[in-house]
């Protein structure tokens, strides 16, 4: 469309975990407004999740810490939370994007001094945690919460708890009478980055998982390993809070099957070579058998699985699990076929963790947001272009946090490309 | 018109084509080449144990050309026809139709004379081809001869007491075998049939 005037060149960003912050920071340094819309209360998303990056075990609050540095001191980049797209017209450089906000029920004037929380009797399942533990219906979503602000969950409001929980605050942050709201915004671009969510475990009948005792997904074994996670990061059983020592790590759990997610999602197998490195950190005589149809610890990460690979008490069995059964003591028994040996196995073990793969979050996507997808849902980088939007991280495939770091940056280039320039040819770079 | 490619020539224990000749002519064999080696099939099979060398390795074991291997293992005998790895495969092939589909060509080939399994299918067959249901007493008196008149004899008289109290609970009639309305009709469609299958098989070897 040569000749399309480009009437707004604020980026908005769709998303607000490390492919949405990283995005929104980079664009605001390179002199572009920004506005990072994130569905949750807090930005960081999955990595504010996890216990540690592979393949140096660093913590990823250090790299949040940074980049939450960056947004906060930056104007030019404008944050909502609990705020979704609910809508999108125009063409680009001339969007109307329509937001629609979720009530948080606490203002800004919030210290995070935690005195509504005390004051609230009511337990919520903890989403930080997937639900293993509970929050006080007045919650801070997480230790390093941006913004550092409290939550009042819904369940609550229009109880006498909720006035409870207005009376205890000091600093007049309270305001129930919030309502949920949509405003429109005009902008040039979009970055959609909505990265994913872990496969439904309990899809994969035969994993027994939600009805076997301590089978648990990955994600969920970052938690257990987190110091802020439902056990302070020990690694015990939720069921009888036993230390976990013989661990089950199944690879391709729901991943490369046409059953369930066809491809692969190229994560997993880094994840569970650190969870191996996680139980052999914390317990000395930790056994961890990883069950595998093939490893893919690709290009720098192969030295990673090379260290993990020379431990002994860490045992590699080329098989797909065929199916996990509730034995005595609350141990689950996983039954296979070692390939390599031809032995039909029945192992008991305290726990066993399924490396679950990624879908992409359908979250926000509305009928106004075409986006061509693969037959997956992720998005297709190149094809929306001329459109101006482009995705990035997770939504345009399964990557790890530091490709899903440089996936963000190119899309943000191309986005400033598209605000920058008037026409297809010069948006094509031939102006 | 279809042709059903023989079994490939040359060495009866070592072939390889047999790969090949499998994913072009056994029923959902095409899909075999997508086969990944992950164990789920033979993990997942009830009678596992009972299998010399379970689907994964079989489905190898073509790959390596090992023909009289694989028409001769008892692992395309003594599935049960489940569908459990069919159900779980990641890969979606169909491991049983395989299976019976080796099945039939190591009967064709005389890979498999001694095989119960084989015995009874035909003894199966036998009843519904000529009365268009399965008599129990018929199957079981063509299984058990199939193994001899000796041991036909020795294998009625063992199961004779079970007969007897079928017998008498009603499980089992005396008289004419049951027989299908329409059996003579069935019959012929068999006829023609076999009539077509064995026109193009021999069209198949002329190729």
């Amino acid at each position: 469309m040569p000749g399309q005037a480009v009437e707004s060149q604020v980026i908005l960003v769709v998303g607000g975990g490390i492919a949405g912050i990283t995005a929104a920071v980079e664009a605001a340094e390179t002199g572009y407004d920004v506005v990072l819309l994130e569905k949750t209360a807090s930005l960081g998303g999955r990595v504010a999740q996890l216990n540690r990056y592979f393949p140096k075990l660093c913590h990823p609050t250090c790299g949040l810490e940074i980049n939450f540095q960056r947004l906060r001191g930056n104007a030019r980049i404008k944050v909502f939370t609990m705020a979704t797209l609910a809508g999108l017209s125009g063409a680009r450089g001339r969007y109307k994007a329509s937001v629609a906000v979720s009530p948080r029920h606490v203002n800004a004037n919030c210290t995070a001094c935690g005195d509504c929380a005390k004051a609230s009797q009511t337990q919520v399942p903890n989403p930080f945690n997937y639900g293993m533990d509970k929050v006080s219906a007045a919650y801070l979503p997480h230790p390093m919460a941006y913004p550092m602000r409290y939550v009042v969950a819904p369940q609550v409001i229009g109880t006498p708890e909720a006035d409870a929980i207005r009376a205890a605050c000091k600093y007049g942050a309270i305001d129930l009478d919030e309502q949920p709201k949509t405003f429109e915004l005009a902008v040039g671009a979009v970055i959609w980055a909505v990265g994913w969510q872990p496969y439904d475990a309990g899809k994969i009948q035969s994993y027994g998982y939600g009805r076997v005792a301590n089978v648990i997904t990955n994600v969920e074994m970052e938690r257990l390993a987190s110091p802020g996670g439902p056990t302070q990061g020990r690694i015990v059983r939720l069921s009888d809070g036993r230390e976990a020592k013989r661990v089950a790590l199944i690879q391709c759990a729901g991943s490369r099957d046409y059953n369930h997610l066809a491809y692969c999602s190229r994560i997993c197998c880094l994840g569970s070579l650190k969870h191996a490195a996680y139980l052999r950190e914390q317990y000395a005589d930790a056994q961890v058998d990883i069950y595998y149809i093939d490893i893919r610890a690709h290009d720098k990460l192969e030295s990673f699985y090379r260290k993990i690979k020379a431990d002994p008490q860490v045992r590699f069995i080329k098989s797909k699990p065929a199916s996990i059964s509730a034995g005595e003591n609350s141990d689950p028994i996983l039954h296979g076929e070692d390939t390599l040996t031809r032995e039909l196995y029945d192992r008991p073990y305290d726990l066993i963790v399924l490396a679950t793969g990624m879908e992409p979050s359908a979250h926000g996507v509305t009928p106004a947001l075409k986006l061509s997808t693969d037959d997956y849902g992720f998005v297709v980088p190149e094809i929306d272009e001329e459109a101006g939007i482009f995705a990035a991280g997770v939504a345009a495939g399964p990557l790890d946090v530091s490709m899903s770091v440089q996936s963000a940056t190119a899309a943000t280039l191309r986005a400033i490309r598209a605000v920058r320039t008037n026409g297809a040819a010069a948006h094509k770079g031939q102006a | 018109m279809r042709t059903i490619a023989a079994a490939p020539a040359g060495s009866r224990t070592y072939d390889l084509n047999f790969a090949r000749w499998v994913y072009q002519n056994v029923d959902g064999g095409d899909r075999l080449s997508l086969c990944m080696q992950c164990g789920m099939c033979s993990g997942s099979c009830p009678i596992g144990t009972a299998m010399d060398h379970g689907p994964r390795k079989l489905f190898m074991m073509i790959r390596a050309g090992m023909k009289e291997a694989v028409l001769t293992s008892d692992t395309i005998w003594n599935c049960t026809q489940c569908y459990n790895c069919v159900v779980r495969c990641p890969r979606q092939i169909p491991v049983t139709n395989i299976l019976q589909g080796l099945a039939t060509v190591a009967v064709r080939e005389g890979y498999a004379p001694e095989q119960p399994t084989a015995k009874f299918a035909k003894a199966f067959w036998f009843s519904v081809k000529h009365f268009g249901r399965t008599d129990e007493r018929l199957v079981t008196a063509f299984f058990y001869f199939s193994f001899g008149l000796v041991e036909g004899i020795k294998r009625g008289l063992a199961n004779l007491p079970i007969a007897l109290r079928m017998i008498k609970a009603g499980r089992m009639h005396l008289g004419a075998p049951h027989r299908a309305k329409g059996a003579a009709d069935l019959r012929a469609i068999i006829a023609k049939a076999e009539e077509i299958e064995k026109r193009e098989r021999a069209q198949g070897a002329q190729q």
